[in-house]
């Protein structure tokens, strides 16, 4: 039976209908059009479906829909402001961070969710911090690496 | 080798979803809707074997949204309690824990990964019961009890009665896992958990060992307990092992002998041979990492 919820997505409110089998994901690329989010595993291994609820990376593909009611919930398409791109997207960018781009959504929002806990992460805080995110084209080295530099950008060092 | 999830598209099939605000109303649901409904918590483990079309209950229990469920206390006297709905990365990051059952700490954090910890709850990874859980083990050596509450009465369970079988628990239909409870360990104790884990994407424990040790004066094991986990079709204590070190001073010829004897009491169904030698490899570097620390 479908029910009216609504989302907080990105500052902004939605409302849905929905069965209670949907799952968030879903919702937010097939109802939203928010297609930022991935589905790649579907099993919670691979992380491309991270967003951020309440400032936490959680896996969209095991989020029911109507579960994620009255949460913040802060997706890749909400990072840029006015046009201009978070220090991490410029950062990706810059590192040669992004191949086919599939696992990047999934990487800046655990990424975001890293920098504004822990605004001077060590190598292997962000290597822990990443560690739900898998990449199969990258290698990871340029992704820790422009995690660090967003971090020192952030911070006023660059 | 991997299985195939290619076979079949993860779907789930459709269920009533109920959102239950107190304990009570929660094991009324359970009761009325016995054998059609599953408690939903984090949703990590749920989902996942819903997706795989391994469960399709009719009615899932969402508990999340009753109040006074999620917290870590500890006092002295009563020791750590734990709320059933503390997620997962909330036990591996609290300090208190951290500072008095830091196995327990380290156990936590090993488990999936930062998403699947933020969502993932204590009482959800207890009730999954799986064998190679790394949670199990931690709580095991630290004598860990589980409040179950329903309708009628409230019960007290300690952790290695509540296991039964891989993936089966002592929770009864209408029975709601509501708090772990954790005795302070003696003083002059302390403990680890090391692990070997498989190559896959998930990082599932091949081998888990917690370790508690309590010092008497000069190097004599007051006390010590083993805990394994993915080595047998529940988490287990190494009860024989820890006989050959308790009472006795600790020294490395006696530490290797128990770690042979740990292997022993395994029973692991696959790779086994492999499982018993990495058993009695991390019995062994467990103990001597505790050892150092007390010292």
């Amino acid at each position: 039976m479908k029910q009216f919820i609504k989302l907080r997505v990105n500052g902004e409110s939605y409302e849905v209908q929905v069965e209670p089998k949907r799952l968030l994901l879903d919702v937010l690329r097939d109802n939203l059009g928010l297609t930022g989010a991935k589905k790649a595993c579907d099993f919670g291994n691979c992380g491309s479906c991270t967003v951020l609820m309440d400032g936490k990376p959680v896996l969209s593909c095991l989020v029911l829909a109507i579960e994620a009611q009255d949460k913040d919930i802060l997706t890749v398409e909400g990072l840029a402001k006015n046009g201009q791109l978070h220090p991490l997207q410029q950062a990706f960018v810059d590192h040669g961070a992004i191949q086919c781009g599939f696992c990047t959504p999934g990487m800046l929002m655990s990424a975001k969710a890293l920098l504004d806990e822990n605004p001077k992460p060590t190598q292997a805080e962000i290597k822990e911090a990443l560690s739900g995110n898998l990449c199969r084209c990258t290698g990871y080295a340029k992704i820790i690496k422009a995690v660090e530099a967003a971090a020192q950008k952030m911070q006023g060092v660059n | 080798m991997t299985t195939s999830n290619l076979d079949y598209l993860p779907a789930l099939s459709g269920f009533d979803y109920l959102a239950p605000k107190t304990v009570k109303e929660a094991c009324s649901l359970l009761s009325k809707y016995e054998g059609k409904a599953k408690v939903i918590a984090g949703g990590t483990d749920l989902l996942v074997s819903m997706k795989k079309q391994q469960i399709s209950p009719q009615y899932l229990v969402n508990i999340k949204g009753i109040p006074r469920l999620e917290y870590i206390k500890y006092t002295q006297k009563d020791g750590l309690k734990i709320g059933a709905l503390a997620t997962l990365q909330s036990i591996a990051s609290s300090p208190i824990i951290k500072e008095k059952f830091g196995l327990l700490s380290t156990a936590c954090n090993k488990i999936g990964t930062p998403q699947v910890r933020n969502m993932g709850t204590i009482g959800g990874n207890i009730c999954n019961a799986g064998p190679s859980q790394d949670s199990i083990p931690a709580l095991l050596v630290l004598d860990a009890n589980l409040k179950l509450v329903s309708l009628k009465a409230e019960r007290v369970v300690p952790v290695d009665k509540f296991l039964i079988a891989p993936f089966q628990t002592a929770l009864k239909e209408a029975e709601l896992l509501t708090e772990i409870q954790i005795p302070t360990p003696p003083p002059k104790s302390d403990g680890c958990y090391q692990w070997l884990t498989k190559i896959t994407e998930a990082d599932e424990t091949l081998v888990g060992v917690a370790i508690l040790v309590t010092l008497d004066t000069g190097s004599i094991c007051k006390d010590v307990k083993i805990g394994l986990c993915s080595v047998a079709p529940t988490p287990m204590r190494a009860r024989k092992a820890e006989e050959v070190i308790r009472g006795k001073k600790l020294e490395s010829k006696l530490i290797e002998q128990a770690a042979q004897v740990a292997a022993e009491e395994t029973r692991p169904r696959s790779r086994a041979d492999y499982r018993r030698q990495m058993t009695s490899v991390l019995v062994k570097r467990a103990i001597n990492e505790v050892w150092q620390k007390i010292k």
